[in-house]
């Protein structure tokens, strides 16, 4: 026991016979952390941008309904009847006559 | 004392006891704290660091039949400032600016802002409001104000962000689209089409773990207990939004014409019972009109003169009576126990068919016919009436239908007078959209289909439901009395006696039947005697395409208040327009290849006009029109003279394009 924490402290695992082993896996456990550390790190920059993009959406859509809103009410026959009758115009009481012409193959 | 090793290493106990000492309670703490306490300080630790989040979905757009929209979900933003965050330096001189542009965007005075601002200043506000409900391009504007501009730490710019409910038509069918809101109990209060289809446009909350990272962001970890959010569906109504906008239009201007308290227009389709537009305008204190309460949907009336249409249906069925027979309409009142029923016009119309008695809406003869027709067994008129569905409500997804009303002999305000009251549409009770389903059953030759307002559910392009027209009733009549009172429906405007003729155009046809019924007429008193004017019909005559309703409640009686002149021109008008909206279409066969001197002519300036000239071509013996179209298309201009064939060119034959400005031909 006492032998087991004298070791530890005089760092033996490091400078004994055996110790490339032991350094191999510190090595790789330094590995994983950096990894981990780096993937977190990651994950958090996803989480801003995401964050960032579903501002935008927001914002775009926003300006997408205000647009097509303005378009649809300026669309509706009330409103060009109004604009269009300062020129002297108005909605007609009889509807457009089409001319469909039939084209026979032969 | 000599120092020996031993007194240092008793020294040196007591230190390391002391140490020892120290390390256990240290040891005791920690262990009290896991152990102990470990449950509230985990929970308490977690609470500011990770948390659990309810993710609200996306709630689905509601569209028009063509698409446009009629509800959709938007950002809306509030702009606060924070005085304290800002520097004084910055602040004075940005002040100015940023109060002036401020009241560009509100129309608040600049001096006001400016008060504000610096008042903030002085008491420290961080959380000073100055603008709520922006939208997306105001709150672009406000990004870029002055001083605002440095943004949260350094402008002092505080912007909340929240979603609401848009209806991008406005005032336009407001009521008709409805909202839906969820108070704290979990209970909703739905109103037209946003609550009724709510089930479809809400979609399902998530769940989700997060963590707390960086500048107020939450970073979603752990793998359990993850739900997805479901963004809702898009509904696709059936609203025509051109048709609303007219029916809107029209009914607004009528009710502003005669003072009316409210009104509601109803437009659908007939073969498929789909709503293509549905106005509600109520007047507000101010006497302005707007889309207060379903009145289509909700109010239950006496129909009055409209419900003619229901007797005459119910007694030719009956075989009671014939379009042809002969009633007696005295002299124009006709009197039942108590009680005298009145004919609008003054002296009566003598003896006349009860096809005419319809056309002109005679109350004596319609209440003389059917009170003797089923005096002995009024069970079976009002059997019929229910065979018709008159008595069930239709079943509408929008909530708070009006329930109507057809009393039974035995019920309880049943009398003597019921049956003569019933024929003229008193003593019953209906709501606008259950008579407009009626007439609709008639344009449709019987076959009775469900309102309906709903086409399609759809998530992105995917359909997840799509809506069929739904019959209530597969024939309420026979054909023939459905042509019968069809006839009659279309004599009504046609025929000069009809009630509705004022209204007939020769451009178009429309058929329906007027009415003016009488509203709180128990109490007697002329100054509360109003009245509630309708028209209810369809239109082309035949064919029809389109069946529409038009109530206006209590015109002013001073400005009028007949049926035909109250509530007729916005159903002319929703006519005409639809009618003119939609071209006529003409198809012709293509025309063969004709073998006249025409076609031979034509081909003779064909070949030419083909032909690729450097040099002023002939065109003598040309017709005039062909010879200037030739020569104007190789970029010279022509001046003609006379007409008919070309005699003389004033530039001959092979001169170079290039130096010939312009030409002249003589015609004869």
């Amino acid at each position: 026991m006492k032998k087991g924490i004298l070791d530890v402290l005089k760092v033996k695992f490091l400078v004994s016979g055996d110790s490339p082993k032991n350094w191999l896996f510190i090595i790789f456990v330094s590995f994983l952390a950096t990894v981990m550390i780096g993937s977190s790190h990651n994950a958090d920059k996803k989480v801003h941008q995401i964050a960032a993009l579903n501002e935008e959406v927001k914002e775009l859509r926003s300006e997408f309904v205000d647009l097509r809103s303005d378009v649809q009410r300026l669309k509706l026959e009330s409103t060009i009847t109004k604009i269009v009758k300062e020129k002297g115009l108005k909605p007609s009481e009889t509807p457009p006559k089409k001319i469909k012409v039939k084209t026979s193959k032969d | 004392m000599p120092i020996t090793e031993k007194r240092i290493l008793k020294r040196l106990y007591v230190v390391a006891g002391g140490l020892f000492l120290f390390a256990g309670v240290v040891l005791f703490k920690l262990v009290s704290i896991q152990m102990v306490h470990g449950d509230k300080y985990k929970k308490l630790a977690m609470k500011r660091t990770e948390r659990m989040f309810t993710i609200a979905p996306n709630r689905g757009n509601l569209y028009s039949d063509d698409g446009s929209l009629l509800a959709t979900s938007v950002s809306r933003y509030t702009v606060r400032f924070d005085a304290v965050t800002v520097n004084d330096k910055d602040f004075e001189e940005h002040v100015k600016p940023l109060s002036e542009a401020l009241a560009k965007l509100t129309g608040k005075t600049s001096s006001h802002f400016q008060q504000l601002l610096r008042k903030a200043k002085v008491n420290k506000n961080r959380y000073t409001l100055l603008a709520r409900n922006l939208d997306y391009s105001d709150y672009m504007a406000v990004k870029d104000f002055p001083l605002l501009n440095m943004g949260p730490y350094k402008g002092g710019l505080i912007l909340e962000q929240k979603t609401v409910r848009e209806h991008p038509l406005g005032k336009i069918a407001e009521r008709s689209v409805g909202y839906e809101r969820k108070d704290e109990n979990g209970y909703y209060t739905r109103v037209g089409l946003e609550g009724a289809f709510g089930q479809y446009l809400r979609g399902v909350e998530g769940k989700r773990l997060k963590q707390k990272i960086a500048k107020g962001q939450w970073k979603p970890i752990g793998l359990d207990n993850i739900v997805e959010p479901k963004d809702g569906y898009d509904v696709y109504s059936t609203i025509d939004v051109n048709i609303q906008d007219i029916a809107h239009h029209a009914l607004l201007g009528q009710l502003e014409k005669y003072k009316a308290d409210h009104g509601t227009v109803i437009v659908m389709e007939t073969k498929t019972g789909e709503i293509k537009a549905m106005a509600n305008l109520g007047m507000t204190k101010d006497g302005k009109y707007y889309e207060r309460l379903n009145y289509a949907i909700g109010e239950s009336h006496e129909p009055g003169s409209t419900f003619k249409l229901m007797s005459i249906v119910a007694a030719l069925e009956d075989e009671v009576i014939d379009t042809s027979s002969v009633v007696d309409t005295e002299k124009g009142y006709w009197k039942i126990y108590k009680h005298r029923v009145k004919d609008s016009k003054p002296g009566g119309y003598g003896k006349i068919s009860m096809a005419k008695a319809f056309e002109v809406s005679s109350n004596t003869a319609f209440a003389k016919t059917i009170h003797n027709g089923y005096k002995e067994h009024p069970s079976k008129y009002v059997d019929r009436l229910l065979e018709m569905n008159l008595g069930t409500e239709l079943g509408l997804p929008i909530k708070g239908e009006g329930k109507p009303v057809i009393r039974s002999p035995g019920d309880k305000g049943w009398s003597g007078l019921s049956l003569a009251q019933m024929a003229y549409g008193y003593e019953v009770s209906m709501t606008p959209l259950q008579i407009l389903t009626f007439y609709n059953a008639i344009a449709n030759d019987g076959e009775m289909v469900k309102p309906r307002m709903i086409k399609e559910v759809k998530e992105w392009n995917r359909t997840v439901l799509r809506f069929k027209k739904d019959v209530i009733n597969p024939s309420i009549c026979s054909k023939e009395t459905a042509s019968k009172v069809k006839q009659l429906l279309k004599n009504v405007v046609e025929k000069e006696h009809g009630t509705g003729h004022r209204l007939y155009s020769p451009n178009f046809s429309m058929a329906g039947k007027t009415g003016t019924a009488q509203k709180n007429y128990v109490s007697k008193d002329p100054d509360k005697l109003k009245y509630i004017s309708t028209f209810a019909g369809y239109f082309p005559a035949e064919n029809p395409k389109y069946s529409c309703i038009v109530v206006i409640h209590e015109p002013d009686k001073g400005v009028g208040y007949y049926g035909a002149d109250v509530s007729g021109p916005v159903f002319k008008s929703i006519a005409q327009k639809v009618y003119a909206n939609n071209p006529l279409i003409d198809e012709v066969e293509f025309l063969k290849e004709s073998k006249g001197k025409w076609n031979k002519s034509h081909q003779d300036y064909f070949a030419e006009a083909q032909k690729k000239y450097n040099k002023v071509p002939n065109v003598k013996g040309m017709s005039g029109m062909d010879a200037i179209s030739i020569l104007e298309n190789l970029g010279i201009k022509v001046e003609v003279h006379g007409n008919g064939k070309v005699k003389r060119q004033s530039i001959s034959q092979g001169t170079d394009i290039d130096k010939v400005d312009k030409i002249v031909l003589e015609l004869s």
